[in-house]
């Protein structure tokens, strides 16, 4: 800090945090305590709450599809992204633009627009409640594309013509001098792929008509509708703790270090 | 003396050698059938729906979503006709400023109050972070049961203040500000990020002399912090615009588009129309609609994040 400020200043806007981390993070809070909370008899921390909440609905068949959809997702759109990124990237060729313009048209075109027709196809490949349905419309990724892409063009072609010296064909190359240079695109996709599909909710919910292939953020709100006759809400708590205590986990441990790598990934210098 | 010597290069551990299978492997044919399979994959569903949703809008459809016959603009008037529809138009408008104005201006205000700080304390960071990084379905869940009548926590806080029985959601004005204020706290510091990703853009030096020149910040915000981050700002405000106007699951969970369709909202009513309704035609129509605000509206976002060029003011 180059300029001190005013003692008084710097309590006001640290109080004014500390307010909104109170605020922000007090759901957060209550659901931890209305779950581990024990009640009456059974006062202090429990784990009741958590197990009846985990043999209400079937929760673990929800995150085992929530794993396979997400996990699915990342490699297919993984893979698609490097290859389809280096092509793009690497070589010059007829129809280049064209083949562009159909991955940017996958950004701009929101799922959400063309959900009925999708839903349409899905149906007619009778590829509906199958987590394979729901995976189907993401499994091209126009941000990852768009993202290996640059990652591969500010790789110095000194790198690769030294290789190519050395005796490298193409794939070598690829796989000796772009593939570990590319590792912060990878992570920032990973991130972003992985939270968007993780909460995901409209598309697997209209897909999906049994618990066979429904991620856990559809059971969640479906427990959620079935509460409104009745269920108790301690056990409504619990649900949202399962659904929420792994993230709050992951990012309790790496605050610091998603927080920076957001801000490399916008630092717009 | 030779064990030590460390090979330098990778060709001394030998690069694989070059067969025929290879050579084809780099030629240019394997390169467009590389490609050709994920191009055909958003051929398959994202082109080909484009222009299926802007044709079908035009076409008479049967309950199951089959065309019958060439309709004009009936699907639009039709939809246009619902009162309901007009409803949900001027519930999203409300819904959408609101919402967009408020998670912005707090956003930046949080951004600057961060932004300075070397240190800031984790759990801090914790605490505003934790909608961020939550299912807005788990989201909805919680602040479903604060505001439930009688047993909800907040309404009990009112109770406290003299506002007794409150019902916010069973109150068609009143539940829709309970949807902004979820958006709100659930976006406010996912946007704070961008926009303290964007302060990174002033230099130092630059801040320290704004601070001891204009102390009060007035001038120096109009007149260098807007500025810098114009592009910025015209980014998340039209990722705010984009996650406003496809909001649903919260009013999925929370409303289900009531009280008297007091917070349905655009997307909550094409999925009525279609999922629940089966009117595929004015779902085709509302389809279309949302097709070209979206996409020109990503397209903007875009075009702010590529280019950087966006600029205003």
């Amino acid at each position: 800090m180059g300029v001190k400020r005013s003692p008084w200043r710097r309590g006001a806007e640290g109080g004014v945090l500390a307010l909104i981390a109170l605020i922000w993070g007090f759901p957060t809070l209550w659901v931890l305590y209305a779950t581990f909370a024990g009640t009456g008899t059974t006062a202090g921390f429990t784990f009741a709450n958590l197990i009846a909440a985990w043999n209400t609905a079937p929760f673990a068949e929800y995150t085992l599809n929530t794993i396979v959809i997400v996990g699915g997702l990342l490699l297919s759109q993984g893979i698609v992204g490097l290859v389809v990124g280096f092509i793009l990237a690497r070589y010059e060729f007829p129809g280049k633009s064209l083949i562009t313009a159909i991955f940017l048209l996958q950004i701009v075109v929101p799922v959400y627009a063309v959900l009925i027709q999708d839903y349409q196809i899905i149906q007619g490949l009778h590829l509906l409640n199958t987590r394979v349905g729901i995976m189907l419309p993401y499994a091209v990724s126009g941000i990852a594309v768009l993202a290996f892409r640059q990652a591969f063009r500010s790789v110095p072609r000194e790198l690769e013509e030294a290789a190519r010296l050395d005796g490298y064909d193409m794939l070598g190359v690829f796989r000796r001098v772009y593939l570990p240079r590319v590792g912060p695109a990878a992570v920032a996709f990973a991130v972003i792929t992985i939270t968007y599909h993780w909460t995901d909710f409209l598309w697997p919910l209209i897909v999906t008509s049994s618990d066979a292939a429904r991620p856990v953020v559809v059971g969640l709100a479906l427990l959620a509708e079935a509460s409104e006759s009745g269920l108790q809400w301690n056990l409504l708590a619990a649900g949202t703790a399962i659904v929420i205590i792994p993230v709050l986990v992951v990012f309790a441990i790496g605050t610091r270090r998603i927080l920076a790598s957001f801000a490399a990934t916008f630092d717009w210098h | 003396m030779s064990t030590l010597v460390k090979p330098l290069t990778p060709s001394a551990q030998g690069p694989a050698p070059a067969g025929p299978w290879r050579a084809w492997l780099a030629g240019p044919g394997v390169r467009y059938l590389l490609l050709l399979l994920p191009a055909l994959m958003v051929v398959a569903f994202v082109v080909y729906p484009t222009v299926a949703t802007v044709i079908h809008s035009f076409y008479r459809l049967d309950p199951v979503g089959r065309v019958t016959g060439f309709a004009g603009v009936a699907n639009y008037r039709m939809l246009f006709a619902e009162p309901v529809f007009l409803q949900v138009l001027r519930n999203t408008a409300i819904y959408a400023v609101a919402s967009v104005v408020l998670s912005i201006a707090l956003a930046f205000g949080m951004a600057m109050l961060l932004s300075g700080k070397v240190f800031v304390n984790r759990l801090l960071l914790l605490g505003i972070f934790s909608p961020t990084v939550m299912p807005t379905i788990a989201a909805a869940n919680i602040w479903l049961y604060f505001l439930a009548p009688q047993l909800g926590l907040f309404t009990h806080l009112l109770g406290d203040f003299g506002i007794k029985n409150a019902n916010l959601l069973g109150e068609p004005n009143t539940a829709l500000g309970a949807l902004v204020a979820l958006f709100v706290w659930k976006y406010a510091p996912y946007f704070t990020l961008f926009l303290m990703a964007g302060l990174q853009a002033i230099p130092q030096n630059v801040r320290d002399a704004l601070r001891t020149e204009d102390p009060h910040g007035w001038h120096s915000l109009r007149k260098v912090v807007l500025p810098i981050m114009a592009p910025m700002l015209a980014f998340v405000i039209t990722l705010a615009v984009i996650y406003a106007m496809e909001t649903v699951d919260p009013v999925y969970v929370m409303t289900q588009g009531g009280p008297a369709n007091g917070t349905n909202l655009v997307m909550f009513y094409l999925y009525q129309l279609g999922f629940s309704y089966y009117s595929w035609g004015p779902a085709a129509a509302l389809s279309g609609l949302l097709l070209g605000g979206l996409s020109s509206l990503s397209a903007l976002s875009l075009i702010a994040l590529e280019r950087r060029s966006f600029h205003w003011a």
